[in-house]
């Protein structure tokens, strides 16, 4: 399974997502009106479950806003760190 | 989650705190507690002697963040994360508002109600990562039924109960619940400037008659603090044996 996909499925199941995985483009927003409707409390579980499952700590807040924009920021943010 | 419990008290020194700590681990072998103190800890250290290698001295200075960040890691390197965190320390240091300090105002503010922001802040990592907690935090009536000469200590306890029930929402689709006890008196912990004559009154007007012993409320803590009470959370319960 290719990163984004990963990245996916641990949005699916740590967050408990009504929409399914297929449902998620790598650059469909994860918050706003316009995205997948994530809220503060998400971005919360998603910061812990990123560190638990991919080892990337986000504790800067500018930095996690620009991070946690979608899958693809996500996937680049960790590639990035050398962590895959 | 694994089978050890950890639990971290603050205030563990007082009766409140000793007694709690010792309910947990008298009724709970998989317990480990973590007894937060500061210069005082008589009281903890007989603990400490009495369940060897599952109750552990905690120093921790509550309104630092620091402190608090350096506890937490502390107890996750010695036994793994924290589970369960009961924010009891505090103190009151009463006047009239028109003769009290702004440093009894700020401090009493600081040790009550600060210090919960910070210890549920630091705790929320550990318990985030496991998708359980448990986070207790020690009120007292005064929120409820504030007397003259209390504003500072009144407000703060007011202060928690408003922090224990927007955290709960924040807190309630990760596995963490946060809940807040109001007691009344309790035997061993009464004001020290009361007299014998007070005492009587004040024990005339609790319909029990009676001040609370510590082990009752502690009971209430216990369950709180169990895999039993997931769906309470952002409740305040009165332990005042109907005083109020």
């Amino acid at each position: 399974m290719n990163l984004r996909a990963q990245i996916k499925e641990v949005m699916a199941t740590e967050l408990m997502l009504e929409v399914s995985v297929d449902e998620i483009g790598d650059d469909s927003p994860l918050f706003g009106p316009n995205g997948i409707g994530l809220d503060s409390v998400d971005a919360l579980q998603l910061v812990v479950a990123i560190e638990k499952h991919f080892k990337l700590k986000i504790s800067d807040q500018d930095k996690a806003r620009e991070i946690l924009a979608n899958v693809d920021s996500i996937a680049k943010a960790i590639e990035e760190a050398g962590l895959v | 989650m694994d089978l050890i419990r950890r639990i971290l008290i603050t205030g563990a020194n007082g009766t409140l705190g000793h007694a709690m700590a010792r309910y947990f681990l008298e009724r709970d072998n998989l317990c480990h507690v973590f007894l937060g103190v500061r210069e005082r800890r008589e009281l903890a250290e007989v603990v400490v002697t009495d369940f060897p290698g599952r109750a552990f001295l905690c120093p921790l200075e509550i309104t630092s963040q620091k402190a608090w960040t350096e506890a937490l890691e502390g107890i996750t390197a010695q036994s793994g994360l924290l589970n369960v965190l009961i924010n009891n320390a505090g103190y009151h240091d009463d006047a009239l508002l028109a003769s009290m300090s702004l440093s009894q105002w700020s401090g009493v503010l600081d040790s009550n109600l600060n210090a919960v922001f910070l210890g549920c802040q630091a705790a929320m990592k550990p318990m985030l990562q496991q998708r359980w907690g448990r986070i207790i935090n020690v009120a007292s009536l005064s929120a409820l039924h504030s007397p003259a000469g209390q504003t500072n200590y009144a407000a703060a306890k007011a202060g928690v109960l408003g922090l224990t029930r927007s955290l709960a929402k924040e807190c309630a689709r990760l596995g963490i619940t946060v809940n807040a006890i109001c007691p009344g008196h309790i035997e061993g912990a009464l004001p020290k400037s009361w007299s014998e004559e007070q005492i009587k009154i004040v024990k005339r007007e609790t319909p029990m008659r009676r001040f609370a012993k510590p082990e009752e409320i502690a009971a209430v803590v216990f369950f709180l603090a169990s895999a039993d009470a997931s769906y309470m959370t952002g409740s305040s319960i009165k332990l005042d044996g109907a005083l109020v």
